[in-house]
């Protein structure tokens, strides 16, 4: 684990300032979600307020990553309703397109084209779904790798750089295409200890700037620094929803307990 | 704490084995009795072939001579290379007529100006230029070759292949002295600086409609002499149906493969549909139906000439082949690059030509390359329902009175031949690979 409380990043009281509003932009009602006969998902209800940082944590295969696959409709869901900035997500193919420049998600391997500069890597979407002018998504480019502190990688290939060099760039593809939503799927769980650092001060910084954040991770000090909310997941099922003062300290559910006592 | 070694240890010497001839010949070659026994006996078996053939084909051949029986007055156990050397421009040729002979040689030299760009590192926009070269350039190569009346469907097409030839030429040359694109080497001579695309582009294409316009003009003052494809023939006519097949096999493929993974069923049937029916029967086959039974299925009093309906088939057998090959390339691709893909909001097309493709297009070149060696040499099956391939002249060399009976010395050249443009095929191919896959790894 590392520590994130003591670095400087941190705000005073180790907890950011919260940056949610009254806005919901992600509502799940009664969400269900089946592979084959396998029930991943089990009535979900959960709504996520605009600027709020939500970190999702629990056992291997209670159906994270499922969970936030379907805010961007990577997954399909069964039953129920998701709205994601006030677009209900059917099969409607227009909708899904548009719901996926809105929302920018960054993967545990990373998934950037290995075939492409990192320039490239981060004009590509600007470029292609957003009818951006190169040059303009140039600059774009080189604005966000600033800002994730890699400006002189920029005409190497992803194969080059090290993973967090990698997730970094990661971040800043998505944050090319100005999402007002960022779904993290376990960022740093690829990564050796001493890369995790640099790319969790890059997203706590992100969350600095009020973006929504629904992060799926272990890493315990980043939930406590910048999490709004911590969700526990179980079996497809959201067992426990606190902050995080109350998460860590004042468990109710069983369960909290117990996964609480594995992974701290 | 142990103590470090601070001197480093001295870089010895490789043992004698890694360096020396002798050292490897022995390691190698002789380091056993059975083994040397081995190695004595290949060499003598390689020497008794080298031999045989140096003999044959060279100290004993004959060079020249008017027909076979003056090859037999001269040598009788040596090649009769005359006969071959008689028949050469039959062999590139056909019965192509031989003052015409400038039109498919002045083809061939445009298809290589045309494509040369593709191999030269600076020059930019490579993928606009194949993509020419697959549309455009049979207008201009189909009209030298066939000659004849042009329609106005022809002058048009015609006119822009030359215009796109000259484009791509002047191209080049500014990118290999400039490192420019032309768009931007026209719109830098009108003096502004930081033009924009949407300008560039437009000056460029403004530029392209004058000279369109220009050429359209001259070339309606001539025309050249149609030569009936029935005198297509040798290496030239092999080339023909071999490239129409390898430039259209690749994009076909692409699109059948993608049909068979299509999530719409009825496409997803049909494709497969297609391949597995071309996949399970012999090409000869395949021109067997093309050339007796195609025609019944085409209108009554339409008819189309044996060459047509050929290269159909070679098209159409070959997509079949190719779209299994870039199936498995496809199969390569992680799910992750369709995800990465997706979030970033690139639909299914523009997923599949930027992302998806150029990953798998680069797994696949040996694949499609060995693809492209064996389309080749099928096509010398054509000679069997009637057309004079390569093969087919060389066969019947031994037919034409002065060389009668002259069989194995065109075979072996034809031999000698494919062998040359198979293994610069492969070797090409090799090259590309490593020069692919030393550029980015992941
Ligand atoms: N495509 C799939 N098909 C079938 N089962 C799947 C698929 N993806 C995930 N699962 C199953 O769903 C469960 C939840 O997966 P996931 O959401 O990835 O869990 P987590 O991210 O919490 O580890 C796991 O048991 C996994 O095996
Ligand atoms: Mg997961």
């Amino acid at each position: 684990m590392t520590e994130i409380k003591d670095q400087e990043t941190a705000k005073a009281g180790g907890q950011l300032v919260s940056a949610a509003s009254a806005e919901v932009i992600i509502e799940f009602t009664q969400v269900n979600k089946w592979y084959g006969d396998f029930h991943v998902l089990k009535d979900i209800d959960l709504s996520v307020h605009k600027g709020e940082r939500i970190v999702v944590c629990g056992p291997s295969g209670s159906g994270k990553s499922t969970l936030i696959r379907c805010m961007n409709h990577l997954e399909e869901h069964q039953s129920g309703s998701i709205v994601v900035d006030g677009i209900t997500l059917n099969r409607n193919l227009k909708n899904i397109d548009h719901i996926r420049t809105e929302v920018g998600m960054v993967f545990q391997n990373f998934n950037l084209f290995p075939h492409l500069t990192i320039l490239e890597n981060l004009t590509l979407g600007p470029i292609w779904t957003r009818k951006m002018p190169k040059a303009d998504a140039h600059d774009l480019a080189v604005k966000y790798l600033e800002r994730v502190k890699i400006p002189e990688q920029a005409d190497k290939f992803p194969g080059q750089l090290s993973g967090g060099q990698q997730q970094r760039v990661a971040i800043a593809r998505s944050l090319c295409m100005n999402p007002k939503i960022m779904l993290f799927d376990e960022p740093t769980s690829a990564l050796d200890p001493e890369m995790i650092k640099e790319v969790l001060e890059v997203m706590i910084e992100l969350a600095d700037t009020g973006m929504t954040m629904i992060v799926v991770t272990h890493e315990m000090g980043f939930a406590e620094t910048v999490a709004d909310r911590v969700l526990l997941m179980d079996q497809g099922q959201i067992v426990e929803e606190n902050e995080p003062g109350e998460f860590f300290n004042n468990p109710q559910h069983e369960r909290t307990k117990l996964f609480l006592s594995q992974i701290l | 704490m142990a103590s470090i070694k601070k001197v480093p240890a001295l870089s010895a010497a490789p043992p004698l084995s890694e360096v020396s001839v002798l050292g490897w010949m022995q390691k190698n070659l002789f380091s056993s009795v059975f083994n040397t026994l081995l190695t004595l006996v290949t060499l003598y078996i390689i020497y008794i072939t080298v031999k045989g053939l140096w003999v044959w084909g060279i100290a004993d051949a004959v060079w020249v001579a008017d027909n076979r029986r003056e090859c037999f007055e001269i040598s009788t156990d040596g090649a009769c290379w005359a006969g071959v050397i008689a028949w050469l421009d039959n062999i590139f040729y056909g019965r192509y007529p031989r003052q015409e002979l400038w039109r498919v040689n002045l083809g061939i030299f445009f298809l290589f100006i045309w494509m040369t760009p593709l191999w030269l590192p600076r020059v930019k926009a490579k993928i606009s230029i194949g993509m020419t070269t697959v549309f455009l350039y049979p207008f201009l190569g189909g009209y030298l070759f066939a000659g004849g009346e042009k329609g106005i469907f022809m002058q048009i097409m015609l006119t822009s292949a030359i215009v796109c030839l000259l484009a791509n030429t002047i191209h080049s040359i500014i990118g290999i002295f400039s490192g420019r694109s032309l768009p931007e080497f026209i719109s830098s001579l009108s003096g502004k600086k930081n033009v924009s695309d949407k300008t560039q582009r437009n000056i460029f294409l403004g530029f392209l409609a004058l000279i369109f316009v220009l050429i359209f003009v001259w070339q309606m003052s001539w025309s050249l002499e149609r030569v009936p494809w029935t005198k297509w023939g040798g290496l030239f006519l092999t080339l023909v149906i071999a490239g129409i097949g390898i430039a259209s096999a690749l994009p076909g493929g692409i699109i059948l493969a993608l049909g068979r993974r299509s999530r719409m069923p009825v496409i997803r049937v049909l494709s497969t549909t297609f391949i597995e029916l071309f996949r399970s029967v012999p090409i000869i086959t395949v021109l067997f139906m093309a050339t007796t039974m195609f025609p019944l299925f085409m209108p009554q009093g339409f008819v189309l000439n044996k060459l047509v309906q050929v290269i159909i088939a070679v098209c159409l057998f070959n997509a079949a082949y190719m779209a299994e090959t870039v199936r498995g390339g496809l199969q390569t691709i992680p799910l992750g690059q369709f995800e990465g893909a997706h979030t970033i909001g690139l639909g299914y097309w523009q997923t599949m030509g930027l992302i998806v493709m150029p990953q798998a297009l680069k797994h696949m070149i040996p694949n499609i390359v060995g693809n492209f060696i064996s389309l080749l040499k099928d096509t010398t099956l054509v000679s069997i329902i009637g057309l004079f391939d390569v093969l087919g002249m060389l066969r019947s060399i031994s037919k034409d009175l002065p060389w009668l009976g002259l069989h194995k010395e065109p075979l072996v050249f034809g031999a000698i031949l494919f062998f040359l443009i198979c293994f610069a095929m492969s070797k090409y191919s090799r090259h590309l690979e490593v020069k692919l896959s030393t550029g980015h790894k992941n």
